[in-house]
């Protein structure tokens, strides 16, 4: 049988729901017997492959890439995941969203800078105006809260699905 | 003078009718704010100084309104011993005639006459004003007021509301003062009791039995609450009851605090209402003078008294609890229940609270018995209701009718149907908490319970009428918006709930909303209306939720075709020209191209939205003047014109070539893929043009031996002449479509076989069928259907027609028809059963054919066809018919008549609708409807068999060429996306480049329509009628745009 | 004089005082129903309307905390129609303001954000508000954080029908509607306010609490208001 294939990225966060997902352990052996890691920050893939059957995004959605990578990956996934509270609520990145875009770039980079006072442009993404939960950019198949979502919490997800069950959620998870 | 007796109050009486019926004419102006704010003042101050200047021997008075708001401002006049007049639309300059009618016993000018009233039951009193005008109709035979029963409105534009003594001559307190002398509270109760008098705020409890609970309270302080709080946007009932006859409603009050021993009365209404509020404390002040209300009513030793209190407009007061926190003087938000008000009301004491109008049915229940008010209304709703009448409907107004009417008779009898011909779409009842019924349920009876079954409520009887040009998305969006906004704030479901509801509504009608979200909004719109505190809440949701149930397919027009159909969500729409036309052709863009004396490109512009502009140009039904903007400031700019200069300026000169040149550029890459289309109309010819421009190999199929359709076979050479045609269908065929004629799809070859040689098959077959209808004699020699008719002048062959024709029908082919006949010498009638306005023909044509003499028979339905015994046919026997009830198109149903009128003629054509071939639709083995055109689906326009599509007629019964093309254009975007897996039509436009600045001020001028060829003279052959707009008359056309297309953002 | 009825609350036949709320006597035989806004020893307002429950004979959804129980009534707690919109009352509460759990001094002892948790919300559906609100950090030793309130009014009754002072209102409406401490001032600046801290107490929510704590360090004494009535209907 061939094994499932995941891929997994981060969009705007600060990579400790990843760093959950390798506090599982010794367990991720297990893990690894049925699937494959075909993306991720530590695959070199360098473009989400078609064909792939979890996707597992951790992040907000909060520039023009991370819509555009969150779209790819939906479009070549069959389910997808939102990991963390930023990828389902927002979380920290979405708190800026009251504020203007160009008033919270010059706060940061004119008013906050010593030197070379200046909003960048080049090689970086420009931003969204809002920072949004994954869900109101592409369908979400199964939302996974907390900031980080406990180590238990992903692994049990991801052995049900490896065992082709719809992970129930229940009252285990809450936000933060 | 205060009334400590019977003797006194019958003075006061006398008093009250010398004024009323005084011995000298009366002048009553209705000056409610409706009158008022239409001039009514002016009116009132040109009589008084007339009445002065002449020294005339004329009473004078104020009164508030009758309710016929469309028609103010209404004036009474009585002379005694005759009819009171109601006289409308009175202007200042009006005076002098009417005072000279009065008093010369003559009718006031015809123009302003209404209706007339000869006596008049006040129900606790009568007044016999006279007889006479025999001309007049009776007010109660005026189709607004047919059927009204005025129980809450028996005093509204009668009697003087600043006057005591004119309510007391109308019996007004006399069942106050049998109260008083009885001295039985409790037998009043059950009074009230047994005439199910239900409250009128809306909710519809049962009067009597909250008076019994404040009556069963103990103690000594209880109040009384008027609820005058009226907030709802199109309401306005409680105001003109107040303003027009405030005593009822303290006659109501004072009853009541007698029977459930409240001695406290307070009114709290909207500080909005500034005339109410001047008016009822004028009526305050004279009832304590005259001793009606105070330590000792009517000396009777019953000490009560009102007060007034002015609210500060937050809708959320109408709700009783809310409103005693405001009372209190508190922030307005309401508390919850229980306590109930009879046991902890205003300042914790035993409280009740009615609506206005409740108040008002009082006095009569108590005068008249409660047997008498049952009789009126429905078993479960006694008596009657008053609406707002608001909208889209001919007649506006307050009109007071029985519970359970039906809403048909609200809008068709008394509203007088659509305004400017336009179909209704739906009511919405009860306000901004109402729901919206559709106009296929309008034999719904109106009372309590009916409409909760339907979502919607009776709320405090507003009615506000939509029609087509109303977004039912937009609709609830909007009262979402005005109850959000007035929330209080206190509960969750409410406060955020509603706020969530309106922006999943705004993301509908910026057309961002998904499928998901429809579900969603449901789910959210029954929690918060099972949740919420309060009536606010819990009734909030109810336009979202009833638009849901009856016009989910307009909420999905908005995600899945991103249109709104009505043309009011401007974020889904170019221009409101643009979103009318069925081939969405940028206008705008076109005209100001031409205006920039840029022919080629506005031909560019045009031809890649519309591969037929110079047929569309003379034929399109134009629904884009309905929506022009520039109608507001005089007429519509005439885009059709307009549009049809720019293609004869090209197709029929030499610059032609150069510019279909230009189109074939814009093709994109050959993709190898390859379509059939079945039909080469209008229809078919559009869908090939685009799939050709897409790149795709097309062939078309028709049966006939050249393409056009309906347009080179049914439209008669003088509407169209066919070397236009000829031009277009060149153009088509250069941009590498194939045409293979005299091929019958079905006999000749099968659909199996086009679907084997081909990616997609596209059916656009029009509706040959020629529709017969049951009418006897149609077998004889001399009948022939409108169809073929046409088809066989179109080719030049014989046609058998004599020298008197009758048409019968009244769509074009009719028209076409008639006229068609006229220029083969004929007489020609054309009989129609409906008026002249019911008429699907374009006006303009019906116009043009009266000008050729062609007489039209209007109201007449078609009997029987006479005929001799060799067969032949001698004559058409029509019924007179008259114009009935309204049906379900909104159209008078015609009723026959006992006339019979007979027509002499040896040809009728019958021109009574065409049809899809059932036939050709069995045959190809895809699902019909039941009328025997195509199911398809609405958006993609896919058949039941895959990669089969459909449209035009074949899909919606004979429509016209605009619709028809716009179906064809749908199909090939569609169809280029099912092949190429992607949206490509946008690769398709060239970019134009062309102002986009507002007009600072637009051109002055008026429309200009092309000048036609003689009447007389075009008969007498097929030359083109219309003879078109000249290049500079269309200049001066495009400067008249307005440019709605520019957004503020661009500027 | 207590007049005894007997109702019956998800199938169990209970008995209990008249005048008492179907709340109340659920929760004295541990039968659980949800509320924000309630609090025990303060006026029920019924407001948040997640204490709704089904009591038969009776059309609508009824909130507990504020009806009486009746003789022979059988209520119901919980129902998939309740457990739904129980549902999205707690989401409409997270998308209305900024309630970001992971940098909160409540995360992991508020009330919401449990209530979320034994519901099942594990996302918001409806898209959020994201105002810009304002934190009042004026009072020497509480602060205000309005991104986290979710305006049960707790606060308010605390300080008007316990301490006295009613230094707390809620002024607007509707969406717009929020907490103000003495006519607008500032709380540090209120000079009705005898800091005794009981609002930040009632707060189910970290929308009030006392300076100095970092994320997940607030924890609060949720009895102070019930403790102080009771003891004060024993004296």
């Amino acid at each position: 049988m061939d094994k499932v294939k995941i891929g997994t990225c981060w969009l705007d966060g600060c990579s400790g729901c990843h760093m959950s997902l390798l506090d599982i352990d010794e367990s991720i052996v297990g893990v690894l017997r049925k699937a494959d890691i075909v993306f991720g920050p530590l695959v070199d893939a360098q473009e989400w492959p078609e064909g792939v059957d979890v996707a597992v995004i951790e992040g907000a959605v909060s520039s023009q890439d991370d819509l555009k990578l969150v779209q790819t990956a939906r479009a070549r996934s069959r389910y997808l995941i939102a990991l963390g509270d930023c990828a389902v609520t927002g979380n920290v990145p979405s708190m800026r969203n009251g504020i203007p875009v160009r008033k919270l770039l010059e706060r940061v980079y004119v008013e906050g800078a010593d030197e070379s006072a200046g909003v960048p442009t080049d090689g970086v993404p420009p931003l969204l105006r809002q920072a949004e939960p994954i869900r109101q950019a592409v369908k979400v198949d199964l939302h996974v809260p907390g900031c980080p979502p406990r180590p238990n919490a992903i692994l049990m997800v991801l052995s049900e699905l490896l065992e082709g069950r719809e992970p129930d959620l229940g009252s285990k998870l809450r936000f933060g | 003078m205060r009334i400590a007796d019977i003797a006194a109050f019958a003075a006061v009486r006398e008093a009250g009718l010398a004024k009323l019926l005084p011995s000298r004419p009366r002048i009553a102006v209705g000056m409610g704010t409706c009158g008022s704010g239409n001039g009514a003042e002016a009116v009132y101050h040109a009589f008084k100084s007339a009445i002065d200047r002449h020294g005339l021997d004329v009473q004078l008075a104020p009164v508030g309104c009758f309710g016929f708001c469309a028609e103010e401002p209404l004036v009474n006049v009585w002379a005694p011993g005759r009819p009171l007049l109601m006289l409308r639309r009175v202007q200042p300059h009006h005076t002098d005639a009417i005072l000279d009618a009065i008093g010369h016993g003559g009718l006031p000018p015809a123009e302003t006459i209404l209706g007339k009233i000869e006596a008049w039951d006040h129900l606790t009193g009568h007044i016999k004003y006279g007889s006479g005008y025999p001309d007049v109709p009776l007010w109660s035979d005026v189709p607004f007021f047919h059927g009204q029963v005025k129980i809450v409105l028996r005093n509204c534009g009668l009697v003087n509301p600043d006057d005591i003594e004119e309510y007391i001559a109308v019996g007004g307190y006399q069942a106050l003062y049998k109260v008083l002398i009885d001295q039985n509270p409790a037998a009043v109760i059950e009074q009230v009791k047994a005439a199910k008098l239900r409250g009128r705020g809306g909710a519809g409890f049962l009067t009597g039995n909250k008076w019994e609970f404040l009556a069963k309270a103990p103690g000594p302080d209880k109040y009384l609450v008027c609820n005058a709080d009226e907030g709802d946007p199109g309401a306005y009932m409680n105001r003109n009851e107040i303003e027009s006859d405030p005593h009822s409603l303290l006659e109501g009050m004072l009853i009541a605090g007698f029977v459930t021993g409240a001695r406290r009365g307070i009114v709290y209404v909207r500080a909005e209402y500034p005339l109410a509020v001047m008016r009822l404390e004028q009526a305050i002040d004279q009832a304590r003078e005259y001793g009606v209300l105070g330590d000792n009513v009517l000396g009777r030793g019953f000490a009560f008294d009102i007060d007034l209190v002015e609210g500060a407009g937050a809708f959320v007061c109408g709700e009783e609890t809310a409103l005693i926190e405001s009372l209190e003087g508190k922030s307005g938000r309401p508390r919850t229940r229980p306590p109930f008000p009879a046991q902890r009301g205003l300042f914790g004491r035993p409280t009740n609270i009615n609506n206005v109008e409740t108040w008002y049915n009082v006095a009569p229940i108590v005068s008249k018995g409660p047997a008498w008010f049952t009789e009126t209304g429905s078993p479960k709703s006694a008596g009657t209701k008053v609406f707002s009448l608001v909208g889209k409907v001919q007649n506006t107004g307050l009109v007071e009718m029985p519970l359970g009417t039906p809403l048909s008779t609200f809008i068709y009898d008394i509203g007088g149907g659509g305004t400017s011909g336009r179909d209704i779409k739906a009511v919405q009842t009860g306000g901004p908490s109402g729901g919206c019924i559709p106009a296929d349920m309008f034999d719904t009876p109106v009372d309590y319970e009916t409409l909760a079954q339907l979502g919607s409520i009776m709320g405090s009887g507003g009615m506000v009428v939509m029609d087509a040009d109303n977004c039912m998305v937009d609709v609830a969006r909007y009262f979402i918006e005005f109850t959000h906004a007035e929330s209080c704030g206190k509960c969750v479901p409410c406060r955020v709930g509603l706020d969530k509801a309106l922006r999943m509504l705004n993301r509908f009608t910026q057309g961002v909303a998904t499928q998901d979200d429809i579900p969603l909004l449901d789910e959210l719109c029954r929690m918060v209306r099972d949740t919420s505190l309060c009536g606010l809440g819990q009734s909030a949701p109810n336009p979202v939720l009833t638009s849901l149930r009856h016009f989910r397919h307009e909420f999905e027009d908005h995600i899945v075709a991103k249109r709104c159909r009505a043309g009011v969500c401007q974020d889904l729409a170019l221009s409101p020209c643009e979103n009318s036309c069925p081939l969405h052709m940028n206008i705008p863009r076109f005209l100001q191209l031409y205006n920039e004396g840029r022919l080629e490109d506005a031909f560019l512009s045009v031809v890649m939205d519309n591969p037929l502009p110079a047929s569309t140009g003379r034929v399109c039904q134009h629904p884009c003047d309905n929506r022009c903007r520039r109608a507001g400031i005089d007429e519509p700019v005439n885009m059709r014109d307009v549009h049809r200069l720019i293609a004869d300026e090209i197709l029929l000169s030499d610059r032609f070539d150069a510019v279909v040149e230009r189109v074939r550029e814009r093709r994109l890459e050959p993709t190898g893929r390859e379509v059939a289309i079945v039909g080469a109309g209008p229809t078919g010819l559009a869908c090939a043009y685009y799939l050709a421009l897409f790149g795709h190999s097309v062939v078309v199929y028709d049966s006939r031996p050249a393409a056009g359709g309906m347009l080179r076979y049914a439209l008669p050479e003088y509407r169209l002449p066919k070397a236009a045609l000829d031009r277009e269908i060149e153009l088509i065929e250069r941009m590498g479509v194939r045409f293979q004629f005299n091929v019958d799809v079905g006999n000749d070859i099968s659909l199996n076989d086009l679907a084997h040689q081909h990616d997609a098959v596209f059916l656009a077959i029009g509706t040959w069928k020629e529709g017969w209808v049951y009418l006897p004699g149609t077998e004889l020699t001399g009948v022939i259907p409108a169809l073929p008719f046409l088809e066989a002048v179109a080719r030049n062959d014989e046609v058998p027609v004599g020298s008197k024709v009758v048409v019968i029908g009244g769509g074009n082919a009719a028209i076409d028809s008639a006229r068609t006949a006229r220029r083969l010498g004929a007489e020609v009638t054309v009989v129609y059963r409906r008026e002249r306005r019911d008429m699907p023909a374009i006006p303009e044509e019906i116009e043009a054919a009266e000008h050729e003499g062609v007489r039209v028979a209007y109201l007449a339905a078609p009997h029987r066809i006479v005929g001799d015994k060799s067969g032949q046919v001698r004559a058409l026997e029509a019924v007179r018919t008259k114009p009935g009830e309204f049906d379900a198109s909104g159209r008078r149903k015609p009723v026959p008549t006992d006339e019979v009128i007979r027509i002499e003629c040896d040809t009728v054509i019958l021109a009574v609708g065409e049809k899809v071939d059932p036939d050709f639709c069995r045959a190809s083995g895809l699902t019909l409807n039941e009328d025997g055109t195509m199911v398809v689906d609405r958006y993609s326009l896919e058949t039941s068999r895959e990669r089969f599509y459909a449209g035009g007629d074949l899909i919606t019964g004979a429509s016209n060429v605009s619709n028809a093309m716009g179906y064809g254009k749908k199909a090939a975007r569609n169809i280029d996306k099912r092949l190429m897996g992607q949206k490509r039509f946008a690769q398709l436009l060239p970019e134009f480049v062309y102002s986009m600045e507002p007009p600072e001020s637009p051109a002055e001028v008026g429309r200009h329509t092309p000048p036609e060829a003689p009447a007389a003279q075009r008969v007498q052959s097929y030359q083109e009628v219309s003879l078109g707009l000249t290049p500079v008359a269309a200049l001066e056309e495009t400067s008249r745009c307005l440019r709605c297309d520019i957004r503020s953002s661009e500027r | 004089m207590t007049e005894k009825v007997k109702v019956r609350i998800d199938g169990e036949v209970i008995s209990a005082t008249a005048g008492q709320t179907i709340l109340e006597v659920a929760r004295a035989n541990n039968k659980y129903i949800p509320a924000l806004c309630y609090m025990e020893g303060l006026t029920s307002v019924g407001a948040c309307r997640l204490c709704m429950v089904e009591v038969s004979g009776v059309a609508k959804l009824v909130p507990a905390c504020t009806t009486p129980v009746q003789e022979g009534q059988a209520v119901a707690t919980t129902s998939p129609q309740l457990d739904s919109y129980r549902k999205i009352a707690l989401e409409l509460l997270f998308a209305e303001r900024n309630h970001v759990c992971a940098v909160c001094v409540s995360s992991g002892h508020c009330e919401l954000q449990t209530l979320a948790q034994e519901h099942g919300v594990t996302h918001v559906r409806y898209p959020y508000s994201c105002p810009r609100l304002p934190v009042d950090t004026t009072h020497p030793r509480y602060v205000l954080d309005h991104n986290r309130c979710v305006l049960c009014g707790r606060c308010v009754r605390t300080c008007a029908e316990i301490e006295g002072a009613h230094v707390w209102d809620v002024a607007g409406r509707g969406i717009t509607s929020h907490l103000v401490s003495e006519l607008q001032r500032p709380w540090g600046e209120a000079t009705s306010c005898t800091s005794c801290g009981k609002c930040v107490q009632a707060c189910p929510t970290g929308a009030m609490a006392e300076k100095g704590w970092g994320v997940e360090e607030m924890t609060k004494h949720r009895t102070v208001v019930s403790r102080l009535t009771s003891m004060r209907e024993g004296s």
